[in-house]
């Protein structure tokens, strides 16, 4: 949205693909707001909720930004023209421009775990959607954990909202804050947030859920909590049991970069060794056609998204009227500054909130790792040993792990630390960049495929 | 949050034959869940249930059957008037 709107302030015609229904992305979820769901109701959810309310209405009256919503891109190539094809309204349309704003945003990352598949464990972003867009509590007695400051405003929401918070874990301890005591300081407002968000709520540092159990109806009856070290080990004994029909368990994000990845892009490592889009200053990517902005470029929240979108935007504009990058460079002053602090920021964070190896003494053989195609661990590493599986990619072709419906979104950045760990070695980011490989990122029916797609030129 | 809903607002489906109501613009996910259902579907080897993951539509855990289409993600379709939805097993048959 901020993208589109600085696009269109600075001239130009903007086609916003938004893949959800509404506008928003994920941060501003929100059900239509009309009679039942009335602004009272919706901003007691969100404590930004006007912002995000005025940032939708601004891009739905600009006459120079038209936005389909439901546009599902199946898939991107750049040639002569960056060419984007997506599905909207059950048809297939294609659209070629020579300025493409990126903003694909992040998902959960999560860390399978034995029992993560029962039904009732799910993401805390499954947890905040259900809440914020369609006002649904996850379950009546929910625990929330994982690593991530993400998990304070979840847990807040669901309290909030008059659900019942029956555990709230978060893996590190207030000491990782130390060493980053100056960069909290420069940022207290942001920290003094997050303060008070411990005042209304518990959170029991040090902890995280190891396991979760089923009733016998196959769904979530209980999850084992244990005290962990500093490298996410168990400390033996310390294990206990929390009944609780959901457990929202995540470890900060994943950004998603099928579309980047497609589109040929560069990629550097971020803050957390998973890659993420290469940019310079004026959010250009290794393609002078496409800018990339938000968590893409690495995980960073909604304030940094909305300044780096504000830069990618006008210098996407700029660009299509052969404007002198130095001119954009200079006009963006402020906006770039503010993106330094605001990255610098981000990325501590990233760096506070880290996933250690531990994570993986957690697992039994039997532990799913591959959701859609159910591969176990066990699988993974007998590939290894047994198959003559060499390195992640014949892992994949040797156990189908990462080939199911979601493609390894969820998998397989675990899968390829498993793997990696296996061979006592460390994940590259050409690992996860080629397990993340996905000529096709929507589903699309043989039927829709045949068809020639329309071009969309209704600009 | 569970209160009753008001016609105007209030959409009516069924989840394996057993009728449920919603509030419109809320996803199909949200609203079985809102129902107290939380398993969706039974997977393909092992026959596992499965049930909400991501919610946001990249897990294709949440896979249903709706007006006899397979695979439909729950967290992602909006629950409308009428639609006939149910759980899916494994890849389901057509």
């Amino acid at each position: 949205m901020s993208a589109a709107l600085a696009a269109a302030d600075a001239g130009a015609q903007v086609l916003l693909l938004e893949s959800n229904l509404r506008l928003g992305g994920q941060y501003w979820r929100h059900l239509p707001e009309n009679g039942l769901n009335s602004w009272a109701g919706q901003s007691a959810l969100q404590s930004d909720y006007q912002k995000g309310f005025l940032l939708r209405n601004r891009v739905s009256s600009n006459p120079n930004i038209e936005v389909l919503c439901g546009a599902q891109i199946w898939s991107a190539t750049s040639e002569d023209s960056v060419t984007v094809n997506f599905l909207y309204d059950g048809v297939s349309h294609s659209f070629e421009t020579q300025s493409l704003v990126l903003a694909t945003g992040a998902y959960d990352r999560a860390l399978p775990f034995p029992g993560w598949d029962i039904p009732g464990v799910m993401t805390p972003g499954a947890a905040q959607a259900l809440l914020k867009g369609s006002h649904v509590l996850a379950g009546k007695k929910i625990v929330v954990a994982g690593t991530g400051p993400f998990l304070l405003p979840v847990a807040n929401g669901l309290v909030q909202a008059g659900g019942e918070v029956v555990g709230h874990f978060e893996a590190q301890r207030l000491r990782s804050w130390i060493s980053h005591s100056r960069i909290a300081v420069r940022n207290f407002h942001k920290v003094f947030q997050g303060m008070r968000y411990l005042r209304l709520i518990r959170q029991e540092r040090g902890f995280a859920v190891v396991s979760a159990h089923a009733g016998v109806d196959g769904q979530l009856e209980f999850v084992r909590v244990a005290k962990i070290d500093s490298d996410f080990r168990i400390k033996n004994g310390s294990e206990r049991k929390i009944y609780c029909d959901v457990a929202a368990v995540g470890w900060g994000f994943t950004p998603d970069l099928s579309i980047a990845h497609s589109l040929g892009l560069n990629f550097i490592e971020g803050q957390d060794g998973y890659p993420v889009v290469a940019v310079d200053a004026l959010q250009r990517t290794s393609d002078p056609r496409i800018f990339a902005a938000g968590e893409i470029t690495g995980i960073g929240g909604s304030d940094l998204s909305l300044t780096e979108g504000a830069i990618a935007g006008r210098a996407a504009a700029d660009r299509l009227q052969n404007i002198n990058p130095t001119v954009t460079l200079k006009s963006l002053s402020r906006a770039r500054t503010l993106r330094l602090r605001q990255r610098k920021f981000a990325n501590t964070l990233v760096k506070i909130y880290s996933v250690k190896d531990g994570w993986r003494s957690w697992l039994t053989p039997e532990t799913i790792i591959c959701r859609c195609e159910e591969v176990t661990a066990e699988t993974l590493k007998e590939s290894l040993v047994s198959l003559g599986a060499t390195n992640s990619r014949s892992v994949k072709l040797l156990t189908r792990v990462g080939m199911g419906a979601c493609q390894g979104r969820i998998c397989s950045r675990a899968a390829v630390e498993i793997i990696a760990a296996e061979q006592k070695m460390k994940a590259t980011v050409e690992d996860h960049i080629s397990a993340g490989n996905r000529p096709i990122f929507s589903p699309i029916t043989l039927g829709q495929l045949a068809q020639e797609p329309i071009a969309y030129d209704a600009l | 949050m569970n209160s009753v809903i008001p016609p105007e607002k209030r959409v009516t489906f069924t989840f394996d034959g057993k009728t449920m109501t919603a509030i419109s613009g809320q996803t199909l996910a949200a609203a079985l869940l809102r129902n107290g259902i939380r398993t969706l579907r039974k997977t393909r080897k092992e026959s596992k249930p499965r049930g909400l993951f991501c919610g946001i539509g990249i897990c294709f855990d949440c896979l249903v059957v709706i007006n006899g289409q397979l695979n439909q993600r729950a967290c992602i379709v909006e629950v409308r008037d009428g639609l006939i939805v149910e759980t899916q097993d494994g890849v389901g048959s057509s």
